[in-house]
């Protein structure tokens, strides 16, 4: 136990002053309030929806955000309904998307290489063009990609209407553009020594693309792949013009049916496919958290 | 290891730019050859298209009496050192210095054991496994040495692999690398802007100014007989002290006027110089080292009045940057610290004419500032050059 009895002739230090609430909330307070206020606005929602996947028949007047009888029904019913082949639509659109982002990332990391490093005729028209085709959303092309893929549909079915491989080839159009840029931005930061070196050490293109600029690129190759996954998972417009049969739909078109029609009834299920639904996102993301972290150029060159 | 010859060579880049102009080189099996010149003088361009990384526009290039115009980087069997060392960031230093190897897929004991050896060669033994962000500057450079040395190249080639490093690291791997040249015996070819690095490594240096070679000679022929003004001024630290001068041979001794004093040559240093009867009657342009300049008379000198501007006393010797009344010449100060240092002075002064110098006196003697001295030149040192063309009188 300590005594806080003062010793008779030390020299008595006066208490530090207390600072005033109003100086901390001026000084730093205003920052926590800010955070709380953006987290807030960021969770809400989500804890929202996971209430409502939790809660039997929920409405969206009275969902309490946290749920009062947690119950597994909702997700039952989504798991076990014939007509509505969740699981099916799952791995469709887990696939898809993955596929998709394998072949976001090669194709404008590819594209992104030749832009940054060779020197040709047409190249910075074609930079230019790239971006400009990118700043017309794609779904306004919507009718355009519809008639050609009823032809298409008629030459090679695969590849057509109602099929999940021709919805991805128009994806990866689709994406190319702006992932080209910024995949350039980032190789354009990767000195130029380091692919003569390793031209010098005997390394042919194909083999400073692989085995040195890709590896140095990683984050923003995840950053690009992340992104690409994510976009397919939302995707809807053009996925709902192009897909028809139930078992070939996407996430996004099948779960829209859930509260297109039966409205009150089926928004339970559909908190519960939609929270389903953004499980492998968040894995991957954990997954490719490190690769996002930069940085890793340092120590090439001079520091 | 190989021969390099370098015919004719030209560059003019896209832009229009002549950066490098007619040069040829010849450098010998197992020779160091440094090739130095001001920033900007084209050096790099002329490695770059030794080592392919850069087209010829204009005449050829061989290695091992091979010619190598259209031979790609990979194939011409070359090791570079960049000025930035370019290592790959990703991978530790064994994988660095055993890339080359790896491409070429030879067997991975094979590898370790090339990586052991250079490790061992260049100190970088406990570092193998870190990655280059890990390493300090002078041990970043060894691994890029490291990476040239492993591959059994038959032409090393390096682009200011020094001048990222601090001072006392430089001196270091100066001596380092000539003695890994030394022990390996290969082929190299170093490129600097550093006319001491250019002294104390190679073989042969050779002098490129503006994309055109001026002179190529073992270091201490460079030094004593400059071919032109540019390299008597570029070559040499302190730099020589180059002027104007009226030159009289005649039945009285042969004359150097400088502004208004002369410099008179006796009877056995004229003898040796008949080359200067030619000129007689024209303006020539002399220059004499630092360390000819004396502040005792002795037998052929020749007194010379000059006053201080700057003295720096470095140890061995004080270094005294002083003004001589005449007309100065341009060209000799191209790429000296020390000249603009007296050029300051003299804008601080307020004298901006005159011709400026450097002269080499013993340690522990006192030249204040402003003062005026009479120093001595050894006329036996000086050197001569045509002033039209700035070409050595010999
Ligand atoms: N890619 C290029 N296009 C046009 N001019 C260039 C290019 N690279 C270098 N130069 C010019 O060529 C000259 C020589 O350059 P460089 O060989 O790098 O000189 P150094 O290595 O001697 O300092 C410089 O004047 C430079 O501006
Ligand atoms: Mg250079």
């Amino acid at each position: 136990m300590k005594s806080t009895e003062t010793i008779p002739g030390a020299p008595v230090i006066p208490p530090r002053p207390r600072r005033s609430f109003g100086k901390w909330v001026r000084r730093t307070g205003w920052r926590h309030l800010v955070a709380w206020l953006a987290i807030a606005f960021a969770l809400i929602p989500v804890l929202w929806v996971v209430s409502a996947a939790f809660t039997l028949r929920p409405t969206i007047s009275d969902t309490n955000l946290i749920p009062q009888n947690p119950t597994l029904e909702n997700f039952t019913t989504l798991l076990n309904n014939p007509d509505q082949p969740y699981v099916k639509w799952y791995v469709n659109t887990m696939l898809l998307a993955a596929i998709t982002a394998v072949f976001t990332v090669m194709i404008a990391a590819g594209a992104a290489y030749a832009f940054s490093r060779f020197r040709f005729k047409g190249r910075k028209v074609g930079l230019m063009f790239l971006l400009l085709v990118q700043m017309f959303p794609q779904f306004l092309a919507l009718v355009a990609i519809y008639l050609i893929m009823t032809q298409v549909s008629d030459i090679f079915p695969a590849l057509g209407l109602d099929s999940l491989l021709g919805l991805g080839l128009i994806y990866l159009g689709g994406a190319m553009g702006i992932n080209a840029w910024l995949i350039k931005g980032f190789f354009d930061t990767i000195p130029m020594e380091i692919d003569e070196s390793a031209k010098v050490d005997g390394a042919s293109h194909g083999q400073i693309f692989w085995g040195v600029i890709l590896p140095l690129a990683a984050p923003v190759l995840a950053v690009v792949g992340l992104l690409s996954f994510i976009f397919t998972l939302n995707e809807f417009i053009i996925a709902k013009a192009l897909l028809q049969s139930p078992d070939k739909l996407t996430l996004a078109v099948g779960l829209q049916q859930f509260i297109g029609t039966k409205y009150a009834e089926n928004w339970g299920p559909f908190a519960a496919g939609a929270l389903l639904a953004a499980i492998p996102v968040v894995i991957l993301f954990l997954f490719l958290q490190k690769y996002i972290v930069g940085g890793l150029t340092q120590g090439s060159v001079k520091g | 290891m190989a021969e390099l010859v370098l015919t004719d060579v030209d560059k003019v880049y896209d832009n229009g730019f002549h950066a490098v102009k007619d040069l040829s080189i010849e450098v010998t099996d197992g020779e160091f050859l440094v090739l130095v010149g001001p920033s900007g003088c084209g050096k790099t361009t002329a490695l770059r298209m030794i080592a392919g990384l850069e087209e010829i526009t204009d005449g050829t290039i061989s290695i091992g009496g091979k010619v190598v115009n259209e031979v790609s980087p990979r194939d011409r069997n070359i090791a570079m050192v960049f000025q930035n060392y370019a290592l790959y960031p990703h991978m530790t230093v064994a994988e660095n210095i055993g890339f080359g190897l790896a491409l070429r897929r030879d067997p991975k004991a094979e590898i370790r054991e090339k990586v052991d050896k250079a490790g061992r060669l260049l100190d970088l033994t406990s570092m193998l496994s870190r990655r280059p962000k890990q390493l300090s500057g002078g041990q970043r450079q060894r691994v890029a040495m490291g990476r040239a040395i492993v591959r059994d190249a038959e032409l090393f080639l390096m682009d200011e692999p020094l001048s990222n490093l601090d001072a006392k690291l430089r001196v270091q791997m100066r001596a380092e690398i000539a003695s890994l040249q030394q022990q390996l015996g290969i082929t190299t070819v170093y490129v600097t802007h550093d006319q001491v690095e250019a002294m104390t490594m190679g073989h042969r240096v050779a002098v490129m100014r503006l994309g055109e070679l001026q002179q190529i000679a073992p270091p201490q022929e460079l030094y004593d007989n400059p071919d032109n003004v540019f390299v008597a001024g570029f070559i040499g630290t302190p730099p020589m002290t180059l002027f104007h001068a009226d030159l009289t041979v005649g039945a009285d001794g042969t004359r150097l006027r400088v502004g208004t004093q002369d410099i008179v040559l006796q009877g056995d240093v004229a003898a040796a110089r008949p080359f200067l009867a030619a000129a007689s009657g024209g303006e020539i342009i002399a220059g004499i080292r630092a360390e000819d300049i004396y502040v005792q008379e002795r037998e052929g000198f020749a007194p010379l009045e000059i006053s201080v501007l700057l003295s720096e006393a470095l140890g061995p010797s004080v270094h005294v940057n002083f003004l001589l009344e005449g007309t100065p010449v341009d060209e000799g100060r191209l790429g000296s610290g020390l000249a603009s240092a007296a050029e300051n002075e003299l804008n601080r002064l307020g004298q901006v004419s005159g011709i400026e110098g450097v002269a080499a006196f013993p340690p522990r003697m006192n030249f204040p500032v402003g003062s005026r001295m009479t120093a001595w030149i050894d006329t036996a040192r000086l050197l001569f050059f045509d002033v039209e063309s700035g070409r050595a009188l010999r």
